[in-house]
């Protein structure tokens, strides 16, 4: 197949399936519906760390989780979970709410959505965890 | 002994059956409400990833055609071109995919290509074209070269190689559950490849063929899709990201981390390259093997049953 040919199809298929999965409403993002959703998103990864307390984010997007281990944080990607440990990572105030850096070349920088009072409250439990 | 001879490309000739197929998968999951699911930015990343395959392909294909026909000229041996040679060269390159995979999946270094294939939480027909860009640097090409010291012209294993790819397309699919048991018992299926894809304990290292899975009952790393266990997909640890950079390099970027840290000594760091994924020189990672082991220490009930 001409270089050109096989440009277009590659061009025009992925354009068109992108856009057809969006028009189908497969665009939206998952949400944490209760504490216990955040819970099983850190079971999903970490299934020996039992988690004690989890708070949601504003958004339910992102749960800060307390573990005997340390603390870490589950959040929604696509219409799926991660989940990792705070350990090592950088947390930066934002006019939004928090951004963490993992230094993880595998996971983009997060931007959790919270309050001002929310935030603080966050920096605090990460801290004296 | 011939130099010229020239397959198609099958592999871009495939890639319109591929759309309409795609296209045909959703359509099938929207109607009826089951089958998969589909994520837009999922199946974005996976289909970039296809296209970039594709390209690194074109750009980096002259290395693995240079080492072919650099060890065509020195082989005496030429089998010719009849039909019954390039089904011979299907099923021995089949046997070459099945050690390239497996090598994929236990040493680091290989892994750290081939793992963007497992990284999509999900499990359609767009997963199969989330393809490795950095497959040349793992030099698995070299697996290639008993074939064509044997007498297989490389562009007969090279057109094998993408019929092998081509059809390794369509298991990738939940819209399919079982297919006819002496199908089952002898080709890779989706049901045999979605195990593959599994990020569960049980899951983890087996079915590594690409077209007859006969070659994983033979070589013991054959696991049966359970009723009773779903697969869960992706990653041991999923990937933050829907960035085709940080999908096709992040483990690379990794594995270089590793060997560089301070006061490792010579082996620990050959080890980060070549031993198996979740290594670490302290113990603050785990293998397969490891977790594997972990759930047989919490779930003992499951020793000797499949996958572990």
């Amino acid at each position: 197949m001409p270089l050109e040919i096989l440009l277009i199809f590659v061009v025009a298929g992925i354009s068109g399936i992108a856009l057809l999965l969006h028009l189908l409403g497969l665009s939206r993002g998952a949400v944490f519906a209760d504490e216990d959703a955040a819970r099983a998103a850190w079971l999903r990864e970490f299934p020996y760390e039992t988690p004690g307390r989890i708070t949601l984010s504003s958004d339910r997007r992102a749960a800060l989780v307390c573990t005997d281990r340390g603390t870490g944080v589950a959040w929604c990607l696509g219409a799926d979970t991660v989940a990792r440990p705070l350990a090592g990572a950088d947390l930066r105030a934002t006019e939004a709410g928090l951004r963490i850096l993992f230094h993880d070349p595998a996971l983009a920088p997060l931007t959790i959505a919270l309050s001002a009072p929310d935030r603080a409250a966050w920096q605090n439990k990460v801290r004296f965890a | 002994m011939s130099d010229q001879l020239t397959y198609p490309d099958v592999v871009s000739l495939a890639v319109p059956f591929f759309i309409v197929a795609i296209l045909v998968e959703l359509a099938w999951i929207v109607i009826k409400g089951r089958g998969g699911r589909y994520e837009t930015r999922d199946a974005l990343t996976s289909l970039i990833m296809g296209a970039g395959n594709v390209a690194s392909g074109i750009v980096l294909g002259f290395v693995a055609w240079g080492v072919f026909m650099a060890l065509w000229r020195i082989t005496p041996l030429d089998l010719g071109t009849a039909w019954w040679v390039v089904v011979l060269c299907f099923v021995l390159d089949d046997l070459r995919y099945y050690w390239v995979h497996r090598f994929g999946h236990r040493i680091r270094w290989v892994w750290a290509s081939h793992v963007n294939h497992h990284s999509s939480q999900h499990y359609n027909l767009t997963t199969a074209l989330r393809q490795t860009w950095t497959g040349t640097f793992t030099f698995m090409m070299i697996v290639r070269a008993p074939l064509i010291l044997l007498g297989f012209h490389p562009a007969m294993v090279l057109f094998v190689g993408g019929l092998n790819l081509i059809y390794q397309f369509w298991i990738h699919t939940e819209a399919i559950g079982r297919m006819p048991r002496w199908f089952e018992a002898v080709m890779n299926t989706p049901s045999h490849h979605r195990v593959h894809h599994g990020r569960n304990a049980r899951y983890l290292d087996c079915n590594y063929a690409g077209v007859f899975i006969v070659w994983d009952r033979l070589f013991g790393t054959f696991v049966p899709e359970q009723a009773r266990e779903k697969v869960d997909y992706g990653l041991v640890h999923n990937l933050g990201t829907f960035n085709p950079l940080r999908v096709a390099f992040h483990e690379w970027i990794g594995l270089f981390r590793d060997i560089a840290q301070h006061g490792l000594s010579w082996r620990e760091r050959l080890l980060y390259a070549v031993a198996p994924p979740g290594w670490s020189h302290d113990g603050s990672r785990q293998t397969s093997d490891q977790i594997k082991a972990a759930q047989l220490e919490r779930h003992p009930e499951d020793r000797g049953g499949p996958g572990f």
